[in-house]
């Protein structure tokens, strides 16, 4: 493990002062990938840590109106506890309580798992149906861009070197939204998803869809949502048809987005069975698988 | 017979130590001005190394010598049976965890930084990245010069004439199964200290090492000294499973020739991704079964062709296909079988030991044929193995004569099934999964095998087993047996067993630590051969012991000792009745020593090569598994796994049943998720760590898996006890697969293992 030198600043201004002048910064939010990456190869060896782990600037779940306002350095298993979370964002408790194992949620932050922007990252479909934003500190300034303007591609953002991930932001829910987590793995923990399903859906008194929005991770670059396909049940009483029409659509973005590759003939139909399982689950009043 | 210190289910003498964090494994060894090592693996899975260059190496900071496989000073290569190995090459690699130098300096970092200086000049020759491909090479391109054919072991059984079976059968079904290569995943990467002695060319080798015997044998060998100044003492040792053995005497030699070289101790620890390149893995198998029955689901006849892929050095690997072909064709009455296994050379990793030896795949061939049987006979696999299930007296599918303890396979099994409501759960699941809108599905299978106690009639003669035993004079007893605690805790079933055997309380045994300078040669932990041959030198060497106290007793208190008897320590004779104390302290009184080698050895076998008694006895096991298919995604939960077994007496009960919850876990792995991510083109690993290479975690292995005993002690064994490590996970995949076929609806749809997510989709779907 070899790094060109370590420091823990104590306040948000000290990291930020650290970012500013160190030579090749890296944050380190909790470690559970940078430091297993840094066992292989040398590719850290000149980069200047700057450990922001536990800075009470970043702590901490908030509440607006619309929004919930989560720290950067909040941890999956604080998201997955956080009574503010399951009462307005429900989905991204049940993705962040399917991150690896109790140890790696214990330890990994919200604003980790963006910066290292695997494609594989189990919060980052649910966070995209959520409509994410994420705040940004960046040279005296903060910013606040889309999540999907921040990842860019698999392990890569649009984040500048000296760039500070403050916090994430999402849009709460409707009040009595179901929604439902869907996580494909070989194993049942400690597996990097195949695929994973974020679903939210509000039905009113009728049957009638009010709000739909679902997506896939594990499966994309970066985290997408398609709003014409989430127009595709809202204001209707869904048949089966429409709901296959659905499932139909999200698998047959697969290839078209990520091209046909070897998991293609697996992940495709497997996603198609598994949007509609998921939808008949939600119109038929089950929450939260 | 009433017994004292057997069938107790006792803590284990280790617990506490390794709970704690107080045992000592390999790599928690520190010493003063100890050298760390890093090796350099080659470049190319099949190539003549034409230079090694390490100068620049030699010159890093801190680096105090560079070996190669040419500074060995004695034979450049080792093994056990096949003596192929190179624990460093020099002309050629011949797979991709071939190590080419080995740098040790004053850090690890600095060890692992000058490693990365070490270049090497090759010349590729064509890889043979599978069995067929190395069958089918031209002569000339060969792994092994003496093996030009590239096949270098087979074990025929032949009984009867298929031919006739076949003939007289109502039903001929083939059918073609297929494993893949299975990491052992000890939790604990290998690690080998050696210590130089200061007054002499002797080391003293620590770590992680199940066979210290073979481990000596090889230093011996390749560095040039009598087996007298080599000791080796394992550390506690975090798991094994067949797997420390050769693969830890190559860095046991590496570490050694360096140790010698610079009068230094040298620690040599392997990382995770290390370990998994290097070591040997268990062999993938591809079985060719026709099997013929009668209408009424009698079975005539059994004919495998079983080919496996040995990797790049022989090891294990003729011994393996003894088991395998020994062993494939199961607890069944079969008149003709003829079962050919083959194992072939390829620059894949190499194969050897691995619990089970052989025989997990053969199972999984085997009761999965039979299940295929059984639906083209309109039987349920339930039927068809009642019907042809092993009882007293009959004879085995190799020609053994099973008359001589109880053949307990249809009470294993009845009882696995019992417990697990086996016959209900397969009508309803069937009856459910007629239903097309059913998405997921369950199934339930069954498996049954009997394993061959210890080496068998393949190792003829030589399977023997030592300890010494020495009463104090405070009447501790003191055994050394080089039997070794690889976690299966053994050590603590030999001290039950030893004090069954002196006839004292538990309290009264201590166990030293392995040491093969202070326990006799007496063959590796293996063939789970620990409790079953141990179990007999261990009773010769109380029996001996027992007589010279006897003889003590008999000078000072001048009785006759006819009828003594040793038991909870108290000591009988004429009309005596003494403290074991007493008469331990008469023994010395006369001046006599109360110690004592015990030898053990398994009688000649009858064995012409193709059929006979393969073994001396056996274990009887039957495991059924239950599990659900998503046939939606290809995602299959495990529901449950019974695992019964008639080891004969259990010597602890509670470890036994450990060894089963173990085994079952281990048989999950195999037969639904551990993929090495093999490549034929390379002969690569793509899965060098457990981030890539998925085990079974807790959350994976239920929780309601369920061990059962079935006990009925062998009259073969001193303790009436046979060792449980191998069959504890021996039909587990096998029940598995059962299952996820029956799930899936018919019998054999699935014919490979791991039946993971992408097959069982796949399989599902073309079913649909």
């Amino acid at each position: 493990m070899e790094f060109q030198s370590y420091q823990k600043p104590a306040t948000l201004d000290e990291a930020l002062a650290a970012l500013r002048t160190a030579h090749q910064p890296l944050l380190l939010a909790g470690g559970t990938d940078v430091l297993v990456n840094a066992r292989e190869e040398h590719r850290y060896q000149d980069r200047s840590v700057i450990d922001i782990y536990g800075l009470p600037e970043l702590t901490g779940i908030t509440e607006t109106e619309r929004e919930l306002i989560i720290g950067a350095g909040v941890t999956h298993a604080q998201i997955a506890a956080s009574p503010l979370v399951r009462a307005h964002c429900g989905v991204l408790s049940a993705a962040c309580n399917t991150v690896g194992s109790l140890q790696i949620r214990n330890h990994a932050t919200i604003g980790g798992n963006i910066a290292n922007a695997s494609p594989a990252a189990d919060s980052l479909a649910a966070l995209a149906i959520l409509g994410a934003e994420v705040e940004i500190a960046r040279g005296g300034q903060t910013l606040r861009l889309p999540l999907s303007d921040v990842i860019a591609r698999p392990y890569r953002t649009t984040l500048e070197e000296r760039d500070l991930i403050l916090r994430v932001i999402v849009q709460k829910l409707p009040a009595g939204c179901r929604y439902n987590f869907y996580k494909l793995g070989r194993r049942r923990a400690l597996a990097i998803s195949r695929m994973t399903i974020a679903t939210a859906l509000c039905v009113d008194d009728h049957g009638v869809v009010t709000f739909f929005s679902m997506t896939m991770g594990a499966t994309f670059p970066k985290p997408l949502v398609f709003p014409e396909i989430n127009a595709m049940l809202t204001g209707k009483k869904p048949t089966d048809e429409d709901i296959a029409a659905v499932a139909k659509a999200l698998s047959d973005k697969i290839p078209e987005i990520a091209g046909i590759r070897a998991s293609t003939k697996y992940k495709q139909p497997v996603c198609r069975n598994l949007c509609e399982r998921i939808l008949k689950q939600l119109l038929g009043g089950e929450s939260h698988a | 017979m009433e017994t004292h210190s057997i069938g107790v289910s006792r803590e284990r003498i280790d617990a506490r130590a390794k709970a704690t964090g107080r045992a000592e494994f390999g790599a928690d060894i520190r010493l003063p001005g100890m050298l760390y090592c890093k090796g350099v693996h080659t470049k190319y899975a099949h190539a003549k190394l034409l230079s090694v260059n390490t100068e620049a190496a030699e010159r890093a900071p801190g680096v105090v010598c560079v070996v190669t496989g040419k500074d060995f000073p004695g034979e450049k290569v080792f093994g056990e049976i096949f003596v192929d190995q190179y624990a460093m090459v020099y002309d050629k690699s011949r797979f991709l965890g071939d190590v080419i130098a080995v740098v040790a300096a004053e850090t690890q970092e600095q060890a692992n930084a000058a490693a990365e200086l070490v270049t090497a000049e090759y010349e590729e020759l064509p890889v043979l990245g599978s069995p067929r491909a190395a069958m089918e090479a031209p002569a000339e391109i060969c792994i092994n010069a003496d093996y030009p054919d590239n096949i270098c072991g087979n074990v025929h059984v032949i009984k009867g004439s298929v031919d006739e079976g076949e003939a007289e059968a109502d039903v001929v079904l083939h059918s073609h199964y297929k494993t893949g290569f299975v990491e052992h995943a000890y939790i604990e990467p290998e690690s080998i200290t050696v210590i130089p002695s200061r007054m002499r060319p002797e080391l003293t080798v620590l770590g992680s090492s199940q066979a210290p015997y073979n481990l000596r044998m090889t230093l011996h060998r390749l560095l040039n000294l009598p087996m007298a100044r080599i000791t080796v003492r394992p550390s506690a040792i975090g798991g094994s499973f067949g797997g420390k053995i050769e693969s830890v005497e190559s860095i046991a030699a590496r570490a050694g020739l360096i140790a010698l070289k610079t009068g230094r101790p040298v620690q040599y620890t392997l990382t995770r991704e290390e370990s998994i390149l290097e070591s040997y893995k268990r062999h993938p198998i591809e079985f060719d079964v026709t099997v013929g029955a009668s209408k009424d689901g009698t079975l005539k006849s059994l004919r495998v062709e079983a080919i496996g892929d040995a990797g790049a050095y022989i090891n294990m690997s003729p011994p393996v296909m003894y088991k395998t072909a020994t062993l494939g064709p199961g607890p069944y009455r079969i008149a003709h079988v003829d079962y050919n296994a083959t194992s072939v050379l390829t620059n894949n990793a190499h194969t050897g030991s691995m619990r089970g030896f052989g025989t997990p795949q053969a199972i999984l061939a085997l009761e999965n044929t039979l299940n295929e049987l059984a639906e083209k006979l309109g039987m349920t696999p339930l039927e068809l193995r009642r019907k042809n299930l092993l009882h007293n007296g009959d004879v085995s599918p190799c020609g053994h004569k099973l008359d001589f303890h109880e053949v307990s396979i249809a009470s294993v099994t009845e009882k696995a099934l019992a417990e697990s409501d086996y016959e209900r759960k397969y009508q309803q699941y069937t009856e459910e999964n007629r239903d097309p809108d059913r998405r997921v599905r369950r199934g339930i299978g069954l498996a049954c095998s009997m394993r061959g106690a210890s080496i068998g009639a393949d190792g003829n003669g030589g399977d023997v087993s030592r300890v010494l035993i020495e009463v104090e004079e405070d009447a501790s007893v003191h055994v050394n047996i080089g039997l070794v605690e690889i976690g299966q805790g053994l050590r603590t079933c030999q001290s039950q067993m030893a004090a069954e055997g002196m006839g004292v309380s538990f309290d009264r045994v201590t166990l030293g630590e392995t040491d093969t300078s202070r326990s006799p040669f007496t063959g590796a932990c293996i063939a789970s051969r620990g409790t079953f041959l141990g179990g007999g030198a261990i009773y010769d060497a109380c029996e001996k012991v027992k007589a010279i106290i006897a003889e003590g007793v008999q000078k000072h208190y001048k009785k006759p000792v006819d009828d003594i008897h040793f038991e909870n320590d108290r000591v009988t004779f004429a009309d005596m009745d003494i403290s074991f104390e007493e008469a331990v302290h008469a023994c010395y009184h006369a001046a006599l020593t109360p110690m004592a080698a015990g030898t053990y050895t398994v009688p000649l076998l009858d064995w012409d090569g193709h059929v006979g008694e393969p073994f001396y006895t056996y274990t009887y096991s039957c495991n059924v598994a239950e599990v659900e298919v998503d046939l939606d995604s290809g995602v299959v939960n495990v529901i449950r796994m019974v695992g019964c077994h008639d080891m004969g007496r259990a010597i602890n009960p509670t470890m036994v049943e450990g060894q089963i919850y173990g085994g079952l876990a281990m048989a999950q792995g195999m037969g639904l998720l551990e993929d090495l991510g093999h490549s034929e083109t390379t002969s690569a690993f793509k899965n060098l760590n457990f981030e890539d290479y998925l085990l079974p975690t807790a959350l994976d292995v239920p929780d309601c898996n369920t061990a059962l005993l079935d006990e009925h002690p062998d009259p073969r064994s001193a303790f009436g006890g046979r060792s449980m490590g191998e069959p504890a996970t021996e039909p587990g995949a096998a029940a598995l697969l059962c299952a996820v076929n029956h799930a899936l609806g018919r019998a054999g749809t699935i014919r490979e293992v791991p039946a993971d997510l992408d097959r069982v989709f796949h399989a599902a779907n073309a079913r649909n």
